[in-house]
Order: structure tokens, then C-alpha cells, then sequence
């Protein structure tokens, strides 16, 4: 693994779980729940943004709040972290629109404080950026960006100006052409695996967009001149994924994963963000359309996969027991794969610890997915 | 099914399915418009622009109630919609959606000409999306700005300072949106609202708001409880649809009128009452004898819900110079204030004591994700009041995993060795 590769997957295993562990390294991080915020206005604030991320360890303090089967893994450490005291030391925690599960998590941290169940905890605040496109939203997600950045603002100390909150687009731009540029390695032949590439994509989250321009270039350099994997291409649709749990357990059987829709990976695919008069405003109607969570519209997830379908054999669909969006999704995605022919399979279970142990299965589906490959190139 | 106790509980029963009646005869042989809509969206806005609203709960309560939920419900399940999704809101669009999987009651919804839903839950946009299109027809929906600053004591500012309540950039949002809504609502019935005629309708929903107080206090007061916990809701809900109108003033004066009479007389839904129960939650649509089956072992009725009680601390608003501001004031967090923290819990506490609860049998939905959360919080709060608390799992509409008699048994049970003892 080259030096590159190796410090942005660590960039993006990493990050969460260590805080905690510096008050002084805390001080310059800001916390959210997803993927979801505008990373520019963070760090032109002069803070680091940190996301909360799913894993195994155990959540004692938060599932004593949490009701079982209804919060997914990174909202459930996130408030584990929050309530044995990692989150100390923050500069700030910002919890997203994103989801139900994610605003019940603002109620909920707010509530701990309320009610003494935190012993101390970084400010928390709502971000409540909306996704549906009436003609009033835009105006609401500008004033609530512009809030947003005032309250990181006071939190850093560093209020930026326009032509600061412009540069940083730019420079972020920069990051995103870098992580475009490592997700056309996954097109047609892909030349890395779906379990390899995601931290990459998910790095760019956690590292300022210079350092993380100048390192995603460098892995996409180191992994250009790798032999095409053979595999058959799949597409993990439904319930974004954030970890690779599940890319592992279906390429350990062969196949590859060429795309998966989620925030994390997103900037893979997301076109610059275009910054007219008001920075602010570019940033709400790019975080409005793009961010990938319960709260997109179906439509728009529709148009996402639709573009992903001409280059995968195969389709995961990922519905894990704290689902109550995507799944309705399922029978229109059926019926339009089931046209085009693409085989598919459902998961269910819990999504962390990876359940979906059912082998069998996904060794059928990649069966199903190398037959299909042959058959059409 | 228990007998009804009081005279105008059937008369709720007769009008509503009148109502309906009325409805289907109107889009069938006049081909009028009339909307499908979530329970909390304002249906005041929907009756003065003459477009009659059919609640989508309301609805799914009536297919649970006559046991027409399950066939629906595996209706879907074969279609591929997994048991996690809500089907408290989705078993409507699936009486449309699969109309061959039920016997559904009273002929069936005629085909609406508009839905309209606030975006609370996540999966609302698509439920309300799906069944748009599957019926051909106009979404309209209302995007639900989240709460950043949070009023613990809604109840007491909800009134009179509602402003306070709810954030500036959230009325604003939320008065934007119901503009949107009256616009599209003019445009299909031809009418204009009239802003005076609103802050009518509004000042007769606060007196007919103010009547279920006057009732919420007689039930509070009394020594025993004088009505049964399912008809409270059967008369309230039955109002609470046409809000404002003349019959809905005329039957809560009847409601209360009738409560008044029997509290007086010292008439007690159960005789030999000994324990006072609160029920948390929505209600058990398909299992509404529950309610009262306690009553003969245990002399315990069910004294509360939520039903009675959000009518005066969640709809009055005082104060009605900008009519649509106080209505947007009402919509924007309406049902957050019963299921989440800081709302909920201090809250339903707060009612447990001013009803001398003995117990609460606080609902753990299985599918409805977003009235599940927050209950942790309520239950604690309960307990911490000294209200013993037993947790009902259970879904509302979906009566398939649902064994009436284990139910009953832990109830029995809980109140033998919690709050008898």
C-alpha cells in the first residue's frame, strides 16, 4: 500500500475514534453525524470536520437512551461518544438534517444536557438544511447556512469573508476534481476494489482539501497502472453503506463494487460546486441536492442509480432493521432492474456487526452477475 | 366490543360515516375534488376553500378497526416492502394500491384529486409520492423545518405566546409554505380565502377547544372516571376532522354537555373503578377492546390519551391578528410535542398527575419508527412521577404478531405486582 493510499484510508478509519484522546487536537474539531454538512464553511472557520462512522464496538451508554432498531451505528456511537465524554473537547457539534434518526439525535443530545445525563458536552446545534425543492426552501437553506456559519464561526473565532468562503470552494473543487479522478478508476474495467477505493472517497470528508487533493492524485497515479480486476461490477443501492463491511464480503466472493450511492463517496461523482454572487447560497442548494440520505428526494436517488446502471452487472440493495425510507424504493428499483435484466439481491439484518451472513446468497447473486457479464460484455 | 355509554358517541359513529357517504357521492356522480391528507396538516384551510380532506389515519384506523388491515399488509410484503416500514401511513395508499387484497369498509376512497402531507418522517415524501402516483394525482407537501430551539413547557406558551414557541425563521417558513398550499387549493376549487374567514374558523376552533378543556377537566376531576377512554376519542376525533364547523361546535357542546350530566350524576364508566390507566401512544385500531378489559378483573380504566388532551394544549392559539401565522404556529411542531424530548416527557408527566394516573401502558410501535423514538424519555419521566410504567408492543394497525391474549395477560400481571400491590 502506497504512503498516500495508507494515510487517507487511515484519514477516514480513524478520525472519530480518536477523538477523545487530545483536548488540544479537539479544540479545532467540529462533529457531525453525516457526510452532510458544507465542509467549506468549516474549514474556512478554521476548523476540521469529523463524522461520526458506524463500527462494531459496543455502545453501552447511548443504547440506554437509543431505542433498539431504530438509530443506525453512527448515530449510536455518536452519542455514546458524547456521553462518556469524548466529545468534551470539540469546538462545536453540528447534527445534520439529514434523516429522522438524526434529528431525533439533536432532541436527544440537547436532552442529555437538559436533564444532567452528560456530565459536559460540546455546544450542539441543529444544521437544518431541507431537501424538498418548493419554492420557499432555497430562502430557508440559505438563512440556515448562513446561521451555520456564524455559529462555526464563534466557535473558531475566525469569522471568513466571502472572498475566504469563495477560496475554499475553490480549493475544494480541487479536492473534488482529485476524487473524481480516483472514482473513473471503478468505470468500465475497474482497476481497484470497492473496499480499497471508499475510504478514499470518504477521506476527502476529513482532509483539507489541499493535502487531500494533492494525496487522492497520488493514489490515483500509484493505482493507475494496476491489471483490470475480472469480477462482475456491483452497485450497493438502498440504505447508504458507510464502511466497507459490506464491499468486503462481496468482493471476498469475486465480484467487484464499482459504485455504492452515499454521501461518503459522493464526492467521486458530485460536479464542482459553482459559486456565484453568494457563496452561501451556492453551498445550500449543493448540499440540498446532492446530499444522499433519507431526506432526497426518491426521485433524485432514482436519477442517481439510474446512471450507475450502465456500468454495474449487479445490484446490492442494502436495507438494514433501522430502515424506514429506502425500502419503499425497492419495487419501482425492482421493477427497472428486472427490465433491464440486472440481477439483484436484498439484505436485510443489522447493518453493524455485518450480518448479512447469508453467503449463499451473495454467492448466487455474484453467480448471477458473472452470467450476465458474459453474456452482455 | 364494549357497549357505548354514551348517546353521542353514536352520533360521531353515524355522522362521520354520513360524511363519507356524502364524499364518495360527490366525486362519483359530481366529480368534485376532495384531498387526501396526513392528520396534521391544517384541514381548516381545506374546508374553507370547499375542498373536503379525508385524514390518511383516520382511514387506516377504520380498515384496522373492521380487520381489513392484514390482507393489505401482506399485500405489500409480497410487493417487496419490507416489515420495518410504517404501515400506520402507508395502509391507505395500500387500500388503493391492492385493492383486490382487502375487503375495504364503505366502498373504498374514491380517487382523491390532491394529497397533501407535512414531511415529518422520513419516508412520508415517498409513502405520499408512490401513492400519487398511483392514483394520478397532485402532491403537495409541506417541508417540516426542524426545531433549533427548544421550549420545554409548550403547553403553557402555546396559547398565548406562540410566537415564543416557535422560532421566527420557522413560522416564516411554515406561514410560506401553507401559502403554497392555499394557492394550489385555490386553483382547484376556483375560491379565494378569505383572511377574515379564516380567523373566524380559528376562533371557533379555539372555542370548541376550549369546550374538550372544560371536558378534559371534568374527566380530571371527578372521583371516578364518567367516560370510557374509546369513546372520548370516538367524539373527539370525530370533531377534530371538521374542526370549526357547526356541527363540530354543536357535538362537542353535546360531548360535553353529556360528561357534564354524568359526572354530576355520579355516573362512573366503571363502577367499581380502583385504578386509573393512561395509554401512551396511538391508538391499538385493531384491538380497541383492550381498553376495557381491565376493567371487570382489576376495576382499572383508561382515564387518558393523548386524543383529549392535545385538543385544548396543542390546538388553542389566542391572538389571531395574522391568522396564518398562528395556524403556521400550530403545524410547525404539532406532533413533535408527543413523542419527543423535552416535549413529550414533561408533558405526559404533567397530565399523568393532573389525571391521578396509576399506571401508564406506554405503546413501543414496531413499525412506526419515528413515534417509537422519545419513548425511553417518556417512560422515565412517568416513572419518575411515581407512575409505573409497562411497555406495549405492539403496531396499531397491523394486528398479524399481535396476541390479544398475551396482552391482556401482561397487563394482569403488571398490574397485580406494580400497582395493585
Amino acid at each position: 500500500m502506497s504512503t498516500a493510499i495508507h494515510t487517507l484510508t487511515a484519514a477516514f478509519n480513524d478520525a472519530f475514534a480518536q477523538l477523545g484522546q487530545s483536548a488540544e487536537h479537539d479544540r479545532r474539531v467540529l462533529v457531525t453525524s453525516w457526510p452532510s454538512l458544507p465542509v467549506e464553511i468549516i474549514r474556512a472557520s478554521g476548523l476540521r470536520l469529523v463524522v461520526a462512522t458506524a463500527s462494531k464496538t459496543a455502545t453501552p451508554a447511548a443504547d440506554a437512551h437509543l431505542e433498539p432498531g431504530l438509530f443506525p451505528s453512527r448515530v449510536r456511537q455518536l452519542v455514546d461518544a458524547a456521553l462518556t465524554g469524548r466529545l468534551v473537547h470539540v469546538a462545536q457539534v453540528v447534527v445534520p438534517r439529514t434523516s429522522d434518526s438524526d434529528y431525533k439525535c439533536f432532541l436527544y443530545l440537547r436532552e442529555f444536557v437538559r436533564g444532567s445525563l452528560a456530565a459536559a458536552m460540546a455546544p450542539t446545534v441543529l444544521f437544518d438544511l431541507l431537501q424538498s425543492d418548493g419554492p420557499h426552501v432555497g430562502r430557508h437553506n440559505a438563512e440556515r447556512t448562513r446561521a451555520l456559519l456564524h455559529t462555526v464561526a464563534d466557535a473558531s473565532g475566525h469569522h471568513p469573508s466571502d472572498d475566504e468562503l469563495r477560496d475554499e470552494i475553490r480549493v475544494t473543487n480541487t479536492a473534488r476534481a482529485a476524487a473524481r479522478r480516483l472514482a473513473a478508476l471503478r468505470i468500465g474495467a475497474p482497476l481497484v476494489s470497492g473496499t480499497e477505493l471508499f475510504p478514499l472517497l470518504g477521506a476527502f470528508w476529513h482532509v483539507p482539501p489541499r493535502e487531500y487533493a494533492s494525496l487522492a492524485n497520488q493514489a490515483a497515479e500509484d493505482l493507475a497502472n494496476r491489471p483490470p480486476l475480472p469480477g462482475p461490477r456491483v452497485l450497493f443501492a438502498g440504505a447508504p453503506v458507510d464502511g466497507t463491511d459490506l464491499h468486503s464480503a462481496i468482493e471476498s466472493r469475486g465480484a467487484v463494487v464499482v459504485d455504492e450511492i452515499s454521501a461518503w463517496s459522493s464526492p467521486g461523482t458530485d460536479d464542482d460546486v459553482r459559486c456565484g454572487e453568494d457563496p452561501i447560497a451556492a453551498l445550500a442548494d449543493a448540499c440540498r441536492c446532492r446530499t444522499v440520505g433519507a431526506r432526497l428526494p426518491a426521485s433524485a436517488m432514482r436519477d442517481r442509480v439510474e446512471r450507475a446502471l450502465d456500468h454495474v452487472d449487479a445490484v446490492v440493495v442494502s436495507l438494514p432493521d433501522d430502515d424506514a425510507t429506502f425500502g419503499w424504493d425497492y419495487p419501482a428499483l425492482r421493477e427497472r432492474l428486472t427490465a433491464r435484466g440486472l440481477p439483484h439481491a436484498v439484505l436485510r439484518g443489522e447493518a453493524h456487526p455485518f450480518p448479512f451472513a447469508d453467503g449463499e446468497r451473495l454467492e448466487r447473486l455474484v453467480d448471477a452477475a458473472s452470467r450476465y457479464r458474459a453474456h452482455h460484455g | 366490543m364494549a357497549d357505548k355509554q354514551l348517546g353521542v358517541t353514536a352520533a360521531a359513529s353515524a355522522f362521520q360515516k354520513e360524511w363519507f357517504a356524502r364524499l364518495r357521492q360527490r366525486v362519483f356522480e359530481r366529480r368534485e375534488p376532495y384531498a387526501l391528507v396526513q392528520a396534521d396538516v391544517p384541514f381548516e384551510l381545506f374546508d374553507l376553500l370547499d375542498v373536503p380532506a379525508v385524514s390518511n389515519q383516520w382511514w387506516a384506523a377504520v380498515i384496522a378497526a373492521k380487520q381489513q388491515a392484514p390482507g393489505l399488509l401482506d399485500a405489500m410484503a409480497a410487493d417487496g416492502l419490507h416489515d420495518g416500514l410504517c404501515r400506520y401511513c402507508s395502509l391507505g395508499y395500500a387500500s388503493m394500491r391492492y385493492r383486490d387484497a382487502a375487503s375495504v369498509p364503505w366502498g373504498g376512497l374514491p380517487p382523491p384529486r390532491l394529497l397533501c402531507a407535512r414531511l415529518t418522517c422520513d419516508c412520508i415524501h415517498r409513502v405520499f409520492s408512490m401513492w400519487a402516483d398511483a392514483c394520478g394525482a397532485e402532491f403537495v407537501e409541506i417541508d417540516h423545518a426542524g426545531a433549533c430551539e427548544l421550549q420545554p413547557e409548550w403547553w403553557t406558551l402555546g396559547r398565548r405566546r406562540w410566537r415564543e414557541l416557535v422560532e421566527p425563521h420557522r413560522l416564516a417558513f411554515t406561514v410560506a409554505a401553507l401559502e403554497a398550499l392555499v394557492a394550489r387549493l385555490e386553483a382547484i376549487s376556483g375560491r379565494r380565502l378569505d383572511q377574515s374567514a379564516l380567523r373566524d374558523r380559528l376562533e371557533r376552533v379555539n372555542q370548541q377547544e376550549e369546550i374538550f378543556d372544560e371536558v378534559r377537566g371534568l374527566i380530571a376531576g371527578a372521583p371516578q372516571c364518567p367516560v370510557r377512554m374509546t369513546e372520548q376519542i370516538s367524539n373527539v376525533m370525530a370533531t377534530q376532522w371538521v374542526r370549526g364547523s357547526d356541527w363540530a361546535l354543536s357535538h362537542a357542546r353535546a360531548f360535553r354537555d353529556e360528561v357534564k350530566q354524568r359526572v354530576d350524576a355520579g355516573i362512573a364508566a366503571c363502577p367499581g373503578e380502583r385504578l386509573r390507566l393512561m395509554w401512551v401512544g396511538a391508538g391499538l385500531w385493531h384491538d380497541t377492546d383492550f381498553y376495557t378489559a381491565f376493567e371487570a378483573t382489576h376495576g382499572a380504566v383508561f382515564v387518558w390519551s393523548m386524543y383529549l388532551a392535545f385538543g385544548p394544549d396543542g390546538y388553542i392559539r389566542y391572538g389571531l391578528d395574522d391568522p396564518m401565522a398562528a395556524l403556521a404556529s400550530r403545524t410547525a411542531s404539532f406532533n413533535e410535542y408527543l413523542h419527543n424530548p423535552p416535549w413529550a416527557p414533561d408533558w405526559i408527566a404533567h397530565q399523568a398527575i393532573q389525571h391521578r394516573i396509576d399506571a401508564a401502558l406506554v405503546l413501543r410501535p414496531r413499525s412506526m419508527k419515528p413515534s417509537a423514538t422519545g419513548r425511553l424519555f417518556i417512560e422515565r419521566a412517568l416513572e419518575r412521577a411515581g407512575v409505573p410504567v409497562l411497555p406495549i408492543e405492539g403496531d396499531v394497525v397491523d394486528a398479524r404478531a399481535w396476541n390479544p391474549e398475551a396482552a391482556r395477560a401482561a397487563v394482569r400481571s403488571f398490574l397485580d405486582e406494580r400497582v395493585s400491590a
